[in-house]
């Protein structure tokens, strides 16, 4: 489904990723994790088109991505369902015509978008939501909006970048299982988040990333230990006495 | 295809609702350009008409001695009528002449009461505009002839000056279209940042690059051509009043050709309106809506 070779990515000097090489098989669920700067994002973004590789190789669905012109990728995004952390809600629309929006983008009718608007909203439990606006949403069903708005394609992979960012802990829990719903259908899924507690949880295959490498790449559990070596968690640096922290 | 084309239209729609001092501020630029391309447009199309009717005017007065009688001057007409030069030559006596002068100031002065001051005249006209001067050479030492007008210098002059405002507009012109072009383009470009989340859900979902630019350049032609309509109508609405005002002070302008036509100036500044703002929008939305980066 999902394949990387020997990629990098180099902002100006710095390596944002560092000769990475990765396989996701369909239906498969992929939790990428790492501190702020590890290059998640910048691995699912290479998934979507957003960025190319410097060097190395990216393919999606036998695809290969870093070879696609500019009016190639829309099509390799509509087979593909995008949760970035900036993905806003259209403020003035009813989350009816959040994800009915997309679906028109793309040029689907009238009656097959409501068909599978109606659909989506009952499969992220937004059914009762439909009119509302996004300002009267909670965060965790925002998200779900954003969810529903990726999946409204039916996309065979869906990516999704810090989907539990800003959430409180069973919020957290509700999107990852909502994530986890979406997995046992069929869809694949990659995950990119530094939410130990959620990874824990899951018990998934974890995929971990440091400064642009791969350090660890585990079938099944939780957050790697290779991570807390590198960056104690703050419990533990706060046990710390001051001296030896020094 | 259908689906498609309707979601276009309905971007460009609720973008036009939606950013009403956006929308004022390219249409309000697109007017001022459009005017300030009309008006010399109009300008330059009344020289142009001018300059090139004054070639078709060109003919030769000759003015007989008031002694001259009738016979001598048909005898003249003809010697005149016989040169290679002369494609056509035309009697205009004196009594014809001075009826037409009391009409033309009939309202204005009196002057039935005078007695009959003008001359006999032959109006004659050349194959060629260059041998009006030759024709004049030989006709002015004859012993009938009181005057020759030829008018060249005239000529001469209102077509440099012609020459010279039509480089001049044209100039000017060009640098109003780039500053038109340049600020409809920052225009439509603060509509795409005010429209950043539209555009980038759009990205995302797998929208082409043609539906997502396409409403940006509807709206780009629709602001320009908006500008285009309230211009036209300023324009004509400025040059009817400035015509006016001229011919009351001098009413020797209603001799002059007439300016650029209404329907032109109501066809043309929207169309060319609409045709700047979508191309400047497509030049925007090229530049400033992208799918990937490098």
């Amino acid at each position: 489904m999902v394949e990387l070779q020997g990629v990098s990515v180099v902002y100006g000097t710095a390596y944002a990723l560092c000769r990475v090489s990765l396989k996701v098989e369909p239906g498969e669920f992929v939790f990428l994790v790492g501190m702020t700067g590890a290059g998640k994002s910048t691995l699912l973004k290479l998934l979507y088109g957003e960025l190319r590789p410097t060097e190395g190789r990216v393919f999606v669905d036998g695809q290969e991505v870093n070879r696609l012109r500019e009016r190639e990728i829309p099509f390799l995004r509509r087979r593909m369902g995008i949760i970035p952390q900036d993905y806003p809600l259209l403020p003035r629309k009813t989350v009816w015509e959040n994800i009915a929006y997309g679906l028109r983008a793309i040029g689907y009718s009238q009656s097959a978008v409501r068909r599978r608007v109606a659909q989506v909203l009952a499969q992220v439990g937004l059914s009762e939501q439909a009119n509302a606006y996004p300002h009267q949403l909670s965060g965790g069903e925002a998200q779900r909006v954003a969810i529903a708005r990726a999946l409204a394609n039916n996309p065979p992979l869906l990516l999704a970048d810090e989907p539990t960012a800003n959430l409180d802990p069973d919020t957290c829990w509700e999107i990852v299982q909502l994530l986890q719903q979406i997995n046992l259908r069929g869809t694949t899924v990659i995950v990119a988040t530094h939410n130990r507690a959620v990874v824990d949880r899951a018990n998934k295959r974890v995929v971990a990333l440091d400064r642009g490498q791969i350090i660890s790449d585990v079938p099944r559990g939780g957050y790697p230990a290779e991570l807390d070596k590198l960056y104690p968690p703050v419990a533990a640096v706060a046990e710390t006495p001051f001296l030896k922290r020094l | 295809m259908v689906d498609r084309l309707l979601f276009i239209l309905s971007e460009t729609v609720t973008s036009l609702r939606r950013h009403g001092m956006l929308q004022l501020a390219a249409i309000s630029t697109a007017c001022v350009a459009l005017i300030l391309l009309g008006s010399v447009g109009m300008m330059l199309y009344k020289l142009d008409a001018i300059a090139q009717s004054l070639p078709r005017q060109f003919e030769m007065e000759v003015f007989l001695k008031v002694q001259v009688p009738r016979e001598r001057a048909l005898v003249l007409q003809k010697q005149v009528g016989a040169m290679p030069e002369v494609a056509r030559v035309q009697l205009v006596p004196r009594e014809q002449a001075w009826e037409e002068e009391k009409q033309r100031y009939a309202g204005e002065v009196n002057l039935s009461d005078l007695p009959n001051p003008l001359p006999d005249k032959l109006i004659v006209h050349t194959h060629h505009p260059q041998q009006l001067p030759m024709v004049a050479a030989r006709l002015r030492p004859h012993p009938d002839v009181d005057e020759v007008l030829d008018q060249r210098d005239t000529l001469e002059r209102v077509l440099s000056v012609a020459r010279l405002v039509r480089w001049v507009g044209l100039s000017l012109v060009s640098m109003l279209l780039l500053s038109a072009l340049v600020l409809i383009y920052n225009a439509v470009r603060l509509t795409i940042f005010a429209r950043q989340r539209e555009v980038r859900i759009m990205t995302l979902v797998g929208a082409t690059l043609r539906t997502i630019r396409m409403p940006f350049v509807l709206e780009g032609a629709v602001q320009g051509g908006m500008g285009g309509i309230l211009a036209a109508g300023l324009v004509l609405l400025g040059a009817g009043l400035l015509s006016d005002y001229m011919l009351r002070l001098w009413p020797f302008l209603n001799d002059l050709p007439p300016g650029a036509p209404a329907a032109l100036v109501l066809v043309g500044l929207p169309t060319l309106g609409m045709l700047l703002g979508g191309l400047c929008a497509w030049w925007a939305a090229r530049r400033f809506v992208r799918i990937g980066s490098s």
